[in-house]
């Protein structure tokens, strides 16, 4: 189908926003890295991926702002903190750690690559169509992230040490990344946003495991509990604020300008 | 009445910026449509972030809005059919190797290719970057010549296959 009734436009607003904020905000942390790399290969990559991220977000946002008569600029950087739908982890800082950074691509693009193949199966036509553009695109994270996940994790006592260390600061979040958005029962009716068996959490923990288990990582997570709120439902880090601060700094000098 | 042709001719002059070939060569123009002087022409991104679509953009209305009859141009950027190398014509493959540019022979990674540096035609090669300056491309090194040079990315299911090669030899 092209169109959808008004009673799903929310739910599947909430969706879309879920998405696009995920890879807005990875994208700016990530592109931290742009100059300051630890090796120049991955300085190109980094930034590639970055790329690909804030560009993703773009043709989402601009898919959610025809559907609630808006611009996707607005929704980029107009909102207030809580109305934003990114999982926490993808707000935290890096502090410039490269390891950090990397486990947190690792949990973000497996996730991101289970979901977009889930939704290129939707029922509403356009964003299956921009879903099904976006996993190629996807799986050229997901490889690249599973080979810097073995390498480190095999590497040197050093490597092999701080990307465990890694892992075990960002397990206890990765998780909100499955948190479950607003309304989201009832695009899985509708199969705007097909239900998948096994779960998604099931999905995506049992492919990072693989992966890290052959990167020599040791990896332990548990699903978030149904009264725990995060990211989707806007209860955010508690660095959030300043980050979108930051971000939007320029925007709100002047926010009809034309760019 | 504007033909479908003039329309075609003219958008054969406008090169991608990052390529050095023209766009109907690289596959971009999905379909032309034109309603009495309203043309509207739909382009496939070879990557959704690709920075050369707002200059393609600006350069197609430009160009199109010139011709004698054309009242107004839109253009339309399109997610589907995904773009991918098979859409490159064999002109423009054969202008993209030229400038040390090599195209896989298919987007179908079940087909087996013969690859080979586009200077000197060695099939001893080894990719250093599975990214690139572009979007698109990869960055390769010929160890017969000793140059380095970029390959495009198939872009379609299929390129962890071809990622995962990393050094083909053959």
């Amino acid at each position: 189908m092209d169109r959808i009734s008004e009673d799903l436009k929310q739910p599947l607003v909430e969706l879309i926003l879920s998405i696009a904020d995920d890879k807005f905000i990875l994208g700016h942390r990530n592109s931290d890295w742009t100059g300051l790399a630890p090796i120049l290969e991955e300085d190109i990559a980094f930034s590639s991926l970055s790329q690909d991220e804030i560009s993703h977000a773009t043709v989402l946002y601009q898919m959610a702002a025809g559907l609630v008569e808006t611009t996707a600029d607005k929704l980029a950087y107009g909102r207030k903190p809580e109305e934003y739908r990114c999982a926490q982890i993808v707000e935290l800082s890096h502090d410039f750690d490269w390891a950090f950074s990397v486990c947190r691509d690792f949990f973000c693009d497996h996730f991101d690559y289970l979901r977009l193949s889930r939704l290129a199966r939707s029922s509403y036509t356009p964003l299956a169509q921009v879903a099904a553009r976006l996993v190629p695109e996807e799986e050229i994270h997901v490889h690249h992230i599973d080979t810097l996940m073995k390498r480190l994790g095999s590497g040197t006592k050093e490597s092999h040490d701080r990307m465990q260390n890694a892992l075990e600061r960002l397990a206890p979040v990765a998780s909100g990344l499955v948190e479950p958005t607003k309304g989201s029962e009832l695009l899985e009716k509708q199969d705007i946003y097909p239900v998948t068996n096994p779960s998604m959490f099931e999905a995506w923990s049992k492919k990072i495991r693989q992966v890290a288990d052959a990167a020599n990582l040791k990896l332990s997570l548990r699903p978030m509990r149904p009264d725990e709120i995060g990211g989707r439902r806007g209860r955010h880090s508690s660095e959030f604020a300043a980050l979108l601060d930051e971000l939007t700094e320029v925007y709100r000098l002047e926010p009809e300008a034309a760019w | 009445m504007v033909s479908r042709d003039d329309i075609l001719s003219v958008l054969r002059t406008i090169d991608d910026p990052e390529m050095a070939i023209s766009i109907v060569d690289l596959g971009l123009v999905e379909r032309v449509q034109d309603a009495d002087g309203h043309v509207t022409i739909d382009i496939l991104p070879t990557f959704v972030g690709c920075h050369a679509l707002p200059v393609i953009e600006s350069e197609i209305r430009r160009k199109l809005a010139a011709i004698p009859g054309v009242s107004s141009v839109q253009v339309q950027i399109c997610y589907s059919p995904p773009w991918n190398v098979d859409r490159i014509t064999p002109a423009g493959r054969a202008t993209l190797r030229k400038h040390g540019i090599a195209v896989p022979e298919s987007a179908d990674p079940t087909i087996e290719t013969r690859e080979s540096c586009p200077w000197c035609g060695s099939l001893d090669i080894r990719q250093e970057s599975p990214f690139g300056p572009t979007r698109c491309r990869t960055i390769w090194y010929c160890e017969a010549c000793h140059n380095p040079f970029e390959r495009l990315k198939r872009v379609a299911l299929g390129d962890l296959m071809e990622l995962s090669l990393g050094r083909l030899r053959h």
